[in-house]
């Protein structure tokens, strides 16, 4: 069987999948951005040597690590509403999963680099009057950002493909675009393809910057 | 609002939850059989010093790690029939699109694994008279699975969050059959916790078997 492809479909839809684009940048801003601080938070929570900090910090953390980001987002936009007593749009109920899934997979990060730092760095700041707090901010930080930025281009990645998900509430991101064009042109061979290819540009240049940073650091020690 | 606990009107339909856990572990199952097998053949084509080889063998690996995994079910789902003139059913589609795709992540941790042993292991093995093949698999192999197990094991909980997606193709995995208790009780909130909780039982009690088990084999050394 001979398939006629007919890509004008495709070059016809093209401002309504720029659109979808740019709300799949937004929600993957909102998340990292926000997701990473609330990491860093998390993580000082895991680090601590108090029960109570620690505790919650480690059940948040592997609660989301431990179940599908799919159902973590469906169960923001079903079943949270339900104990808020009100009702989420969807970019909301997305952007919250997405944040809270990143935060804890992110805390993993800091909490291995902040680990990673030789203990005789704190003694050293302890020993030139500084307090904890500073000695995280001007000396541990710095250091954790520095050899912990592989893993976090890579968490980027993942959030980016991750944020298609959000299509599944009905956030008219690219992935959700894509799936109405060709639903309604009945084209879903050139859309699709079209679709991946948009993400594939997108994400392919963080992570080709990513595995020549990762070289670099290597190389460097 | 004072919102009124009804798990007991979930768990009446616990049966169906059960059929859906099996639809995924089926489904996880399956595609990590398939993808280690497709994930072999491409690290070999990878490593070629043929470009025709490892130029598709790249490109494979490159696009499917650069795109949403979403994508992937609804290109095999949708798009794929059109191409070969046949429809396919929701769990071939969502096997034959986790297997690519997990056949690229594990292609990765094959070369990685291949790759970290030295050189001199190679030359060694050469200059006692092993073809490629025999030193491939007497010398190199053998080392290098030991170090894969770690990644390897990391990939396949990746894959069986994956496999929630394809809820969205209708495939009666544990998410699909979730939907459906949902559309009899009414009851999102503790429809969606309770599968929460399933897929966190099962993954948690699975990654603590497995430090075990890597934890045993790093013994052995």
């Amino acid at each position: 069987m001979e398939y006629t492809w007919d890509f004008k479909i495709v070059l016809d839809s093209l401002p309504l999948l720029l659109r979808g684009l740019v709300v799949t940048v937004e929600l993957w801003v909102v998340a990292l951005a926000v997701g990473l601080s609330l990491g860093l938070a998390v993580s000082l929570a895991r680090i601590s040597a108090r029960a109570w900090l620690n505790g919650p910090a480690i059940a948040y953390v592997e609660i989301f690590r431990n179940t599908p980001v799919l159902v973590q987002l469906i169960w923001f936009y079903y079943a949270f509403p339900i104990v808020l007593g009100q009702q989420l749009s969807p970019f909301t109920a997305a952007a919250l999963g997405l944040t809270l899934n990143t935060s804890a997979y992110s805390a993993e990060i800091f909490r291995g680099g902040i680990l990673s730092i030789a203990r005789g760095q704190w003694e050293g700041a302890r020993a030139i009057g500084m307090t904890r707090a500073m000695t995280m901010r001007r000396i541990i930080l710095p250091q954790v950002m520095r050899r912990m930025l592989p893993a976090f281009t890579n968490r980027a990645i993942e959030l980016a493909k991750v944020t298609s998900l959000a299509s599944l509430l009905a956030v008219n991101e690219i992935m959700y675009e894509g799936r109405l064009i060709s639903s309604t042109y009945y084209r879903p061979l050139e859309v699709l393809t079209v679709v991946a290819l948009m993400y594939f540009l997108l994400i392919y240049p963080g992570s080709y910057l990513a595995a020549r940073l990762e070289r670099r650091l290597a190389a460097r020690g | 609002m004072k919102y009124q606990w009804d798990f007991p009107a979930v768990w009446g339909h616990f049966d169906m939850l059960l059929v859906g856990l099996l639809g995924t572990i089926k489904l996880a199952a399956v595609a990590i059989v398939f993808g280690v097998v497709i994930g072999f053949a491409v690290a070999l084509l990878r490593m070629s010093h043929r470009r025709a080889l490892h130029v598709p063998a790249t490109a494979f690996v490159e696009f499917y790690r650069n795109t949403p995994p979403i994508v992937h079910f609804f290109w095999f789902f949708y798009a794929l029939p059109i191409v070969i003139g046949l429809s396919l059913e929701p769990f071939t589609a969502a096997a034959l699109a986790l297997s690519t795709q997990s056949g690229a992540f594990y292609a990765e941790v094959f070369r990685g694994g291949i790759v970290s042993i030295e050189r001199g292991q190679w030359e060694g093995a050469r200059a006692l008279g092993m073809s490629y093949r025999s030193a491939l698999r007497r010398v190199i192999l053998p080392q290098a699975l030991r170090r894969m197990v770690a990644p390897f094991v990391e990939r396949s909980f990746e894959l069986t969050k994956t496999t929630a997606l394809a809820s969205s193709l209708a495939y009666a995995e544990l998410l699909y059959q979730a939907m459906q208790v949902n559309s009899i009780t009414f009851r999102p909130m503790e429809v969606y916790t309770t599968i929460a909780l399933m897929y966190f039982i099962v993954l948690f009690a699975a990654s603590n078997l497995m430090r075990l088990v890597e934890a045993r084999l790093a013994r052995i050394g």
